[in-house]
C-alpha cells in the first residue's frame, strides 16, 4: 500500500464547509463591545470586506470557492495525505495513522489556505493594502504571500521579541515584497504610547493587533486580516478536512479518531469541522475529535464558555466562547501560536456540545512526540504541531494494549524548520513545563467585579 | 562609580525590611576573600571543616579553595576590575598567581585563620569602599560575611566548601566570573539569596540541622529561560516577586474562610506585602482574610490555630541552592502540622530564576509517608496566574 495518497488537481474542493449550518441551535452572535448588542455587519465593515462579514455570518452549509482563489491554491494543494507506517512500527502499534501535511505550502503551514481567499475578496472590493499581526510569523509570511500573488500591499506588525529572535520569518516576508514592521512602532497612536512608556518592551501580540487594527481603521485603502479564531477562517480551513475525507475515501478508511492541535482553532477546524459535520448529521455519530492545547494555556480544558473580548485592550466584538479571560498572558511556550487566550466561537460551542474533547499537554512532553515522529517519519514538525502529534501517539499506544487497530487521523500544520531555537531549547534541558493553576486562579478572581 | 558606601548595620534581626541596595549595580571595586580552608573536611570525608581542622590535615586534606578561586580570577584578567583583599592565602597570593596588579591589601592574615577573620576582613572591605564581595568557600564563610554585610552589599561566592545550601553561590567558578564580567560594564540584577546555616556537629552525626540564617544580596545574570517566540520571558526577581504576590494575596481575598499560614523568604514576604500585613522574613506567620492572625509561629502555635479542623493551606517558596520544599529551615512545620493542613493544601510558589536553578525539588517533611503523598510532581507558582511542573527528586539533594 502507497506510503501517500494523492487527489489530483481536479479534486481540490470547489466548496468550503460550513458547520454552523449543521449545528442544532444557531451559534450565539458576537456583541458589540459598547452597545453589548448584537453585531451587525456594516459594524464590521471599516476592517473587513462585505464577501468576508458575509461569511462569517453565513447559514449556508456549502460557500463556493473562486475560481481565482482555486488558482493559487493549487500551487500546493490537493496536499499529500501519509499513512505513517513508519511512526506505527516505532509504536509497535496496530492503530493506522494517517496525516494530512500542510507544511507543502509556501510558507510551510495551513495558514495560507486562509491567506489567499482573505487577500483575494479585499482585492475585490478595492482595497490595495492588508494590515495584520504575527507573533512567531506563520500568519505574517502567509499573508506576505498571498498579497504579492494578488498585486496588494501588506504591513506586518511583528511582535519585536520575535522580530529580533526569528530573523528568517521576517525574511521571508520581505521576498513576498510585505513591509514587517517591529511592534510596538511609531506608526500608530498605540505603538506610540505603549513606546513612550515602555521603550525596551518586548512587545506583545495584543499590542500587534491593535496597530494593525488602527492602521486599518484610519486609512480607506486598508484593510485587517486575522489568522484564527472567526467563522470564516475555519471555513476556509475545511478544504484540509474535505480532502483527507476523499483521500480516506480511495483507501476505504474513515478515521476512528481525528486530532489536531489548537491555538485560536483554525488548522483544528480544517481537519475536524467536515467530521464534525458527520457527527452531527449522524453519519458517523461514534467519531472520536480531539483538540489538543498547551498545559500551560488550557483554552479550552479549563477556560470558561462565556462572552469574553478577542483581544487584550477589549475592542474587539463581545465572542461567545471558551475563555481565560482576555488580560491572560500565557507563558512564554515555544508553540507560540498556541497562546491565545481564547478560541474560535464555532469550536468553543462544540466542545461545550460534546462534539469535541479537549486534551492538553506540557510542553517538553510534545518536544519528545515530535522528536519521535522526525526519527521515524523524517518531519521536523512545528512546536505547535507537536501537541497534534503527541496526542496520537497516546492514543496508538492505548491501541497497542487494547489491541484496537483504530485509524487515526491527525493535521501535521506546519514545518518547524525555523523553530530549531526550539528543539535546541529541548535538548538543552530549558524547556520549562508551564501550568495554569486553575483552582486558585478561580479564587483570586472571585472578589473581582464581573465584566463582559 | 555609581555606588556610595554606607555602613552595614549589625543585627540579624529576623523581620529585616531594609532595602538600601537598588536592584541594578555595575560595579567595579571588588572585595575578595578566600576561605582557605574551605573544603578541606570534605576532601576526607568529614561533611564540613568547623572545628575539624586538624583532623582534616590529619587526614591528608590540601587546600583547595585557593585552586577554586584561581579558576575564577584567571577568567577575569582582562576585565578592569578593582580588587581589595587580605594577604596571603586569603587572597593576595591568587591574584598574584593571575596576574593581577594594582590591588589593595587590608587585611594581614595570620597563620591560622578563623571565623572571626573572615569577618574582620570583610569590615575593612567595607571601609575601603567594596561593592561586591567575592569570595571562595562554603556555607560557613557565606554566613561569616553575611553576619558583617546583611543585605546591604551583595555577595557572591565561587562554590568551593563542603556544604553549600546557601543560594549566594554561582553554579561554578566560572559562572561567577561570567557575572562579574557582565556586571563590570552593564548594570547586574541582585536578588535576595537564603544564607543558610547548618550545625556541623549534628551534620556530621549523620542528621541535618540547616537553619535559615538570613537573605543576602546577591547578583545574576537575568538569562531568557528560553528563546521565545512571542513575548521574553520576564526574568527579573522583582517583577516576578510581584507577580506571585499579587496573584496569591487575590486568592487569600478570594477564600476568607481560609487560614494560610505563610513561610519564610522574601518570595513570601511579597504577598504580605500586597496584603498590607508585617511579615517576618525568617518565620511563618499566619493570615486569614488578609488580617494577620499570628507571627513567627512554632509548632505549637501553628497547631493551636489549626485546631478543629480549622480549614488551612501552607504558603511556602524553596529554600537554598537545592531546591528544598520543607526541610530545610522550616523546622517549625512538623509532620504533625503538615497532617493538619493536608498536603494538598500546599501552596509552593518560587520565582522562575530559581526553578530555572533547580531541575527537581526536594521535599523533606521528617515524615516518608508525607513525602510520597507529594507525587512525582509538584505545581509551582511562578507568577501572576502563572505556574510551572517541577519534578520531585528522590532521597537527599546533596
Amino acid at each position: 500500500m502507497n506510503t501517500k495518497i494523492f487527489l489530483s488537481e481536479e479534486d481540490i474542493p470547489r466548496r468550503w464547509y460550513n458547520v454552523m449550518a449543521d449545528l442544532p441551535s444557531p451559534l450565539e452572535p458576537p456583541l458589540h463591545p459598547a452597545t453589548g448588542k448584537p453585531v451587525v455587519p456594516d459594524d464590521l465593515k471599516a476592517i473587513f470586506p462585505m464577501e468576508l462579514i458575509k461569511q462569517e455570518m453565513s447559514p449556508d452549509r456549502f460557500i463556493d470557492i473562486p475560481g481565482e482563489v482555486l488558482d493559487v491554491l493549487r500551487l500546493w494543494r490537493p496536499s499529500p495525505l501519509y499513512r505513517a507506517y513508519r511512526l506505527e512500527k516505532a509504536l509497535k502499534t496496530p492503530a493506522r495513522i494517517y496525516y494530512k501535511w500542510e507544511g507543502v505550502s509556501p510558507p510551510g503551514s495551513h495558514k495560507p489556505n486562509t491567506a489567499v481567499p482573505q487577500v483575494y475578496y479585499n482585492m475585490k472590493a478595492g482595497i490595495e493594502r492588508i494590515a495584520t499581526e504575527t507573533g512567531a510569523g506563520q500568519w505574517g509570511s502567509a499573508l506576505a504571500f498571498a498579497t504579492t500573488l494578488f498585486g496588494l500591499q501588506a504591513t506586518i506588525y511583528m511582535v519585536r521579541a520575535s522580530y529580533t529572535q526569528k530573523p528568517y520569518r521576517k525574511s521571508m516576508m520581505q521576498v513576498w515584497g510585505a513591509e514587517c514592521i517591529p511592534s510596538p512602532s511609531t506608526r500608530t497612536n498605540s505603538g506610540r504610547a505603549i513606546l513612550e512608556k515602555a521603550p525596551d518592551t518586548p512587545g506583545s501580540l495584543g499590542i500587534a493587533i491593535s496597530e494593525a487594527v488602527e492602521d486599518a481603521a484610519t486609512h480607506d485603502n486598508t484593510n485587517y486580516s486575522l489568522g484564527s479564531v472567526l467563522n470564516h477562517v475555519c471555513l476556509h480551513q475545511t478544504v484540509i478536512g474535505l480532502e483527507a475525507r476523499e483521500q480516506m475515501a480511495t483507501v476505504e478508511h474513515y478515521p476512528d479518531t481525528v486530532v489536531g492541535c489548537v491555538g485560536g482553532g483554525s488548522n483544528f477546524a480544517g481537519i475536524s469541522f467536515p467530521f464534525a459535520g458527520d457527527k452531527l448529521t449522524g453519519k458517523h455519530p461514534d467519531i472520536d475529535i480531539v483538540a489538543v492545547e498547551p498545559a500551560s494555556c488550557p483554552t479550552l480544558t479549563k477556560g470558561i464558555f462565556t462572552y469574553d473580548y478577542g483581544d487584550v485592550a477589549g475592542l474587539t466584538p463581545l465572542l461567545k466562547m471558551y475563555t481565560l479571560g482576555h488580560d491572560f498572558v500565557p507563558p512564554a511556550i515555544h508553540a507560540g501560536g498556541l497562546r491565545y487566550h481564547g478560541g474560535s466561537p464555532i469550536l468553543s460551542r462544540l466542545v461545550h456540545d460534546g462534539v469535541i474533547r479537549a486534551v492538553s499537554y506540557h510542553q517538553n512532553e510534545v518536544f519528545t512526540a515530535a522528536q519521535t515522529f522526525a526519527r521515524s517519519e523524517g518531519i521536523i514538525v512545528a512546536p505547535e504541531t507537536s501537541h497534534a502529534v503527541k496526542a496520537v501517539i497516546d492514543e496508538a499506544l492505548k491501541c497497542r494494549q487494547s489491541g484496537e487497530a483504530k485509524t487515526i487521523l491527525f493535521n501535521c500544520s506546519g514545518h518547524g524548520n525555523f523553530d530549531m531555537s526550539a528543539y535546541d531549547a529541548f535538548y538543552a534541558k530549558a524547556l520549562v513545563d508551564y501550568e495554569y493553576p486553575e483552582q486558585l486562579i478561580r479564587e483570586s478572581l472571585a472578589r473581582l467585579p464581573k465584566v463582559g | 562609580m555609581s555606588w556610595r558606601y554606607q555602613s552595614p548595620p549589625h543585627f540579624t534581626s529576623t523581620n529585616n525590611q531594609n532595602t538600601i541596595l537598588r536592584s541594578f549595580l555595575i560595579m567595579k571595586t571588588i572585595g575578595f576573600l578566600i576561605n582557605p580552608i574551605a573544603g578541606m573536611g570534605g576532601a576526607v570525608g568529614l561533611k564540613g571543616t568547623d572545628g575539624m581542622l586538624a583532623e582534616a590535615i590529619s587526614k591528608g586534606a590540601r587546600p583547595m579553595a585557593a585552586s577554586r578561586a584561581h579558576q575564577t580570577i584567571d577568567l577575569l584578567k582582562d576585565v578592569p576590575l578593582r580588587y581589595i583583599t587580605c594577604s596571603g592565602p586569603m587572597g593576595e597570593e591568587v591574584l598574584e598567581e593571575a596576574g593581577i596588579t594594582g590591588f589593595l591589601v587590608v587585611y594581614q592574615t595570620p597563620q591560622v585563620t578563623t571565623a572571626a577573620d573572615t569577618k574582620e576582613a570583610c569590615r575593612e572591605f567595607l571601609k575601603s569602599g567594596a561593592e561586591l564581595i567575592l569570595f571562595c568557600g562554603g556555607d560557613g564563610t557565606a554566613r561569616d560575611l553575611y553576619d558583617v554585610v546583611s543585605d546591604t552589599v551583595p555577595l557572591l561566592g565561587i562554590p568551593a566548601g563542603v556544604k553549600m545550601y546557601s543560594a549566594v553561590f554561582a553554579v561554578s567558578p566560572a559562572a561567577a566570573a561570567e557575572i562579574l564580567r557582565t556586571g563590570a560594564s552593564a548594570p547586574l540584577h541582585l536578588r535576595d539569596a537564603e544564607v543558610m546555616d547548618i550545625d556541623e556537629e549534628a551534620y556530621r552525626k549523620g542528621e541535618l540541622k540547616a537553619m535559615l540564617h538570613g537573605y543576602a544580596k546577591s547578583p545574576y545574570l537575568p538569562g531568557f529561560v528560553q528563546g521565545a517566540k512571542q513575548v521574553y520571558e520576564d526574568q527579573d526577581e522583582d517583577l516576578a516577586k510581584a507577580g506571585i504576590g499579587r496573584f496569591i494575596a487575590e486568592v487569600i481575598r478570594g477564600t476568607p474562610d481560609i487560614l494560610y499560614i505563610i513561610g519564610p523568604g522574601s518570595t513570601t514576604r511579597a504577598i504580605a506585602r500586597e496584603l498590607d500585613i508585617e511579615k517576618t522574613l525568617l518565620g511563618f506567620d499566619a493570615v486569614q482574610d488578609a488580617r494577620l492572625e499570628g507571627s513567627d509561629l512554632n509548632e505549637e502555635g501553628m497547631l493551636a490555630l489549626l485546631a478543629n479542623g480549622r480549614p488551612a493551606r501552607l504558603v511556602i517558596s524553596i529554600i537554598g541552592a537545592q531546591g528544598s520544599v520543607l526541610g530545610r529551615g522550616t523546622q517549625q512545620v512538623s509532620p504533625r502540622v503538615l497532617s493538619r493542613i493536608g498536603t494538598g493544601n500546599i501552596i509552593i510558589v518560587a520565582t522562575p530564576h530559581k526553578l530555572a536553578e533547580t531541575p527537581y525539588l526536594f521535599i523533606d517533611t521528617g515524615d516518608r509517608e508525607l513525602d510520597a503523598a507529594f507525587g512525582e510532581f509538584v505545581t509551582v507558582i511562578s507568577g501572576y496566574h502563572i505556574a510551572q511542573r517541577k519534578k520531585v527528586g528522590s532521597g537527599n539533594p546533596e
